[in-house]
């Protein structure tokens, strides 16, 4: 029972040349690295992490997914991530603890609601399953939900989403980094990427604190520093603001939340998850910064919001707090572009906070662009340009600048 | 630690009394022969820094002022000018 426990990737050498070099072992790192080698034939491929597999926002973000998104550049691509939940689980041999518990948005007015109508109409021409809901029905799903006048923003109606759930996030990263070094991806951590080298507009090496790589492919997935490094290492700026965003869990409680249930006018989400406790997240700090701090004025925040949407979880604990990082874009839609104008160099980030959600599909599509060169169909929306040529993809309203006002 | 920020009027103040302006990114470009590139990257583009930078600020909750301060993102605190460390 107490046998010696295997590791479930093994330590690799460093080489001085790979066919594919991938900066951040996150989840975006790691499933584009898998797919590389299951799809496309190409194995040799080195992952590049300064601390750990998961150590940023692959470890610390709420474990939500879903596809209900407003845009139809989105929404196919989400749906497709859900897909893939099930799949991944056979195929990697790794329980992702996928848990189909379907999402509750509440509306607390008649303009929250005119906009879920829009969204159940894109999810519903998609073939994603999203329905308009009445208080009665917000009760019969959540029946701790106080739909009474007592709150200050009373529940209007609210937007029901079956196929999303929670996925336990840690699984993933330890399933795609057991499935893609297994394939022959070689996964460095505690290694600190210093620069990247570039001659005649081509990619040619990475530079790392263990050493200069040769490669003629990199892949910026670094999450929330990809813009610093984008910056620091090609002077190539990109259209993010990097924040810090909390989330918190209770004590354990008794089964009593069967959905994940949101709220965008109390800026609260939360979800039992399968230990008990209801993990819960909030807006993002109101400035920038790479501090993941937590701070008191969040906690009670957090505490407000989310006993006004459910009371029965008055006197609480909360138990743990932690933060992470989110690369915001001004339309909340990603950047994922490449090959131009250094050949050789792709960037995947401006995730925000729709990362975890995201991350299997396009570690699919990214390792096709990568393979290939040309960027995939369903990837052309999210390209940089987009910000040149007006074309924000209008997730929301564009904003230039975060801060609690938006 | 928590945000203090100097205003120019009202002197030091809690940070959540202010809005973010966005990083300084020098004067507006001039109209003529402006190009959509250099629009876009007025309009859009930040530099992310790790580190100390020069960032402008609204006294939403006072005076009403707008100013720009240094601040370093990595602690969050302000600081005397580009090179000097966080105020402690």
């Amino acid at each position: 029972m107490f046998g010696k426990s295997k590791r479930l990737w093994p330590r690799a050498p460093m080489k001085t040349a790979y066919d594919a070099v991938i900066i951040g072992g996150g989840l975006h790192g790691l499933a584009t690295a898998y797919f590389l080698a299951r799809d496309h034939g190409i194995t040799d491929v080195a992952v590049i992490e300064k601390n750990y597999i998961g150590f940023g926002g692959a470890g610390r973000n709420t474990a939500i997914v879903r596809a209900n998104q407003r845009t139809q550049e989105n929404v196919p691509l989400y749906k497709e991530a859900l897909d893939l939940w099930p799949v991944l689980t056979k195929e990697l041999d790794f329980n992702l603890m996928f848990y189909n518990c379907g999402n509750l948005n509440l509306a607390h007015g008649e303009a929250t609601l005119k906009a879920m109508r829009l969204n159940v109409a894109t999810a519903q021409f998609h073939g994603v399953k999203s329905q308009l809901v009445d208080p009665k029905e917000c009760k019969e799903l959540v029946p701790a939900l106080d739909i009474s006048d007592r709150p200050r923003y009373p529940v209007f109606g609210g937007m029901y989403h079956p196929p999303g759930g929670i996925v336990r996030h840690d699984a993933v990263v330890w399933g795609l980094a057991k499935g893609a070094a297994k394939r022959g991806v070689h996964i460095h951590q505690g290694t600190e990427v210093a620069g990247i080298g570039t001659s005649q507009g081509k990619v040619v090496s990475v530079e790392t604190d263990r050493g200069k790589i040769h490669t003629p492919r990199v892949l910026n997935a670094a999450g929330g520093y990809a813009a610093a490094l984008s910056h620091a290492f090609l002077r190539q700026r990109l259209p993010i603001s990097v924040l810090t965003i909390q989330a918190m869990v209770t004590q354990p409680l008794k089964p009593l939340l069967d959905h994940v249930v949101s709220s965008g006018t109390y800026h609260c989400y939360g979800n039992q998850t399968l230990k008990g406790e209801i993990a819960t997240g909030a807006h993002m700090d109101p400035w920038p910064n790479y501090t993941t701090d937590t701070t008191a004025y969040y906690i009670k925040h957090q505490a407000e919001a989310l006993t006004e949407m459910l009371p029965c979880l008055k006197g609480v604990k909360f138990m743990r707090h932690w933060a992470g990082l989110a690369d915001m874009t001004p339309d909340m839609a990603p950047i994922m572009d490449g090959n131009d104008p250094i050949e050789g160099y792709y960037v995947d980030c401006g995730w925000g906070y729709f990362g975890f959600k995201s991350s299997t599909v396009t570690g699919k599509y990214m390792a096709q662009f990568m393979a290939k060169g040309e960027c995939p169909d369903i990837l052309k929306p999210f390209q940089l340009k987009r910000f040149q040529e007006h074309r924000l993809m209008g997730e929301t309203a564009a904003l230039v600048n975060y801060s609690p006002d938006n | 630690m928590s945000l203090t920020l100097t205003c120019p009027i009202c002197g030091e103040r809690n940070g959540y009394e202010f809005r973010y302006g966005g990083e300084d990114k020098g004067p507006r470009p001039d109209r003529a022969r402006l190009t959509p590139e250099q629009w876009c990257d007025y309009v859009h583009m930040n530099d992310c820094v790790a580190g100390v930078q020069k960032e402008w600020w609204f006294h939403r909750d006072g005076c009403g002022a707008w100013f720009t301060t240094h601040r370093d993102t990595r602690t969050g605190l302000e600081t005397d000018g580009p090179d000097n460390a966080a105020r402690t």
